[in-house]
């Protein structure tokens, strides 16, 4: 749990000397809001969302505590939320706490240590909820992932094999050595789809549970590697690899998940060219400067339909028929880019090819 | 039905499975002509530039990226009139074991079968002969 920041509690009486007091007696160790009326407690509601603990007077004219609790509830579910109160009161406390609305009531006159043990404990109730909410949207998010990993293993890696073993049928019958050579290459293409399909399943799972290794990076080493890896496909396939690059001051990141990015981009750029374009090129352009590192993957290759372009960081989205692709690697990027704090977005023109522009802040 | 020569058209993505289709129809010895396509819709726009009278035997793969086997079937019905879908015998092909993409295609009544990848000889030749 953190401690650094104080809990910010509100405290909402008619009793201006209650609230005084309060303040005193606690601002010290919490960063206590008052509110003297239910009206200006909302206010004080909306003007602050990150109050953890309500403190809230029963009896005040206009409005008791728990009609004020009941209000709030829908539109701040989230602070919790405790009652000041005489015995007197006893039966509309016990039917707002059954209700849901007040996680606990405190007897008045209150006594410090009463408070304070109430906002403790309230607070880590509050942080235990909200930590279980959070938990509970990752946990939804991976379910419905694994139902599709689940569709689509199916799809991407029997595939592959379910084409082998009809290709192997075919060759058995076959006496045309021709032919047989020709099935064996598609063969080839298509084991090789897989495998690409299974390491990009790697990096997946890399992105999703790997810790980041935060350190300086090497801009002009990690540019050297894909000058490497993509130069000779590039010289085999007549596409011209373009880099510059610029830096002003120190960038600090994952310099794994930063190499995953660039990978996926620029094998995208190298992979989706037209067949037979002209002058086709991939240009790599870094810009490093406060704090803010800038990448461009420009292509003249095919291009994204306006109709998909949104569609393309989806996971196992495909948004061309040419068979290359797995459907992971843009999910890859996205998903590297979360954990970096990036941003990504596409400008692609269909037949003219891509741009996409990454965003990454210095760690 | 069955002595007569049929044309087949083979929709998938793969170019792989489109040759393996195309080599196990043509060793049926009963066909008259194999066409096959990578993309959905250009196999729709082909259908459609057909004379009115013709008829074929259509197998087409479930995933594919773009426009898909089941996309593919809503375009056929929306854009070929009811009398000419009758003339097409339409087979999807699929490698995933999903129960639901069963359940999915049975909406579509013109659909004949299920086949299960690869193609062969023996599924295309037990499913020619129910019709």
């Amino acid at each position: 749990m953190q401690k650094a920041e104080k809990i910010k509690v509100l405290y909402i009486d008619d009793e201006p000397n209650n609230l005084v007091g309060f303040k005193a007696t606690f601002r010290i160790d919490y960063n206590v809001l008052v509110a003297n009326s239910a009206d200006e407690g909302m206010e004080m509601l909306e003007k602050h969302p990150d109050i953890k603990v309500i403190l809230c007077d029963q009896r005040m004219p206009n409005k008791t505590g728990v009609q004020f609790f009941e209000e709030i509830t829908p539109r701040f579910p989230a602070p919790v939320r405790m009652l000041l109160t005489g015995y007197t009161d006893i039966e509309s406390v016990i039917n707002a706490i059954n209700r849901g609305h007040i996680y606990r009531y405190i007897t008045k006159p209150w006594q410090e240590t009463d408070i304070r043990s109430a906002i403790e404990e309230g607070y880590k109730y509050f942080v235990t909820a909200s930590m279980l909410s959070v938990k509970n949207e990752e946990l939804q998010q991976a379910d419905e992932e694994l139902d599709k990993f689940a569709y689509s293993v199916t799809h991407d890696m029997r595939g592959p094999i379910l084409s082998s073993l009809g290709a192997i049928e075919l060759i058995r019958s076959s006496d045309d050595l021709g032919e047989v050579k020709e099935v064996m290459e598609m063969m080839e293409k298509s084991l090789q789809r897989m495998d690409a399909f299974i390491q990009n399943m790697h990096e997946y799972y890399n992105i999703k549970r790997g810790e980041l290794q935060i350190a300086e990076i090497d801009f002009p080493s990690l540019i050297n590697e894909m000058r490497e890896l993509f130069s000779v496909g590039a010289k085999l396939d007549g596409t011209r690899f373009d880099i510059t690059f610029h830096q002003d001051g120190a960038f600090r990141s994952d310099a794994l998940t930063l190499k995953i990015i660039l990978n996926n981009l620029l094998s995208n750029a190298f992979k989706y060219q037209k067949k037979d374009g002209d002058s086709k090129f991939v240009a790599l352009e870094i810009k490093v400067a406060a704090g803010n590192a800038l990448i461009y993957v420009r292509d003249n290759g095919i291009g994204i339909d306006d109709a998909h372009v949104n569609e393309v960081f989806n996971m196992f989205y495909r948004a061309t028929s040419e068979n290359v692709g797995s459907g992971f690697g843009l999910y890859n990027v996205k998903d590297a880019l979360r954990k970096l704090n990036g941003k990504i977005h596409v400008n692609s023109k269909l037949h003219e090819g891509s741009e996409f522009v990454v965003e990454i802040p210095t760690k | 039905m069955s002595s007569e020569k049929m044309h087949f058209i083979v929709i998938d993505d793969s170019k792989l499975d489109c040759f393996i289709a195309e080599k196990v129809i043509q060793n049926t010895g009963k066909s008259e002509s194999v066409k096959t396509f990578p993309v959905a819709s250009a196999a729709l726009t082909y259908i459609q530039s057909l004379p009115e009278d013709a008829k074929a035997v259509i197998l087409v793969d479930i995933q594919m990226p773009v426009m898909n086997g089941f996309e593919f079937l809503e375009e056929f019905e929306k854009n070929i009139p009811c009398e000419r879908r009758e003339n097409f015998v339409i087979n999807l092909l699929t490698s995933s074991i999903n129960e639901t993409d069963q359940i999915k295609a049975r909406a579509f009544k013109f659909v004949n079968r299920f086949l299960n990848k690869p193609l062969t000889k023996n599924s295309l030749e037990m499913m020619l002969a129910t019709l």
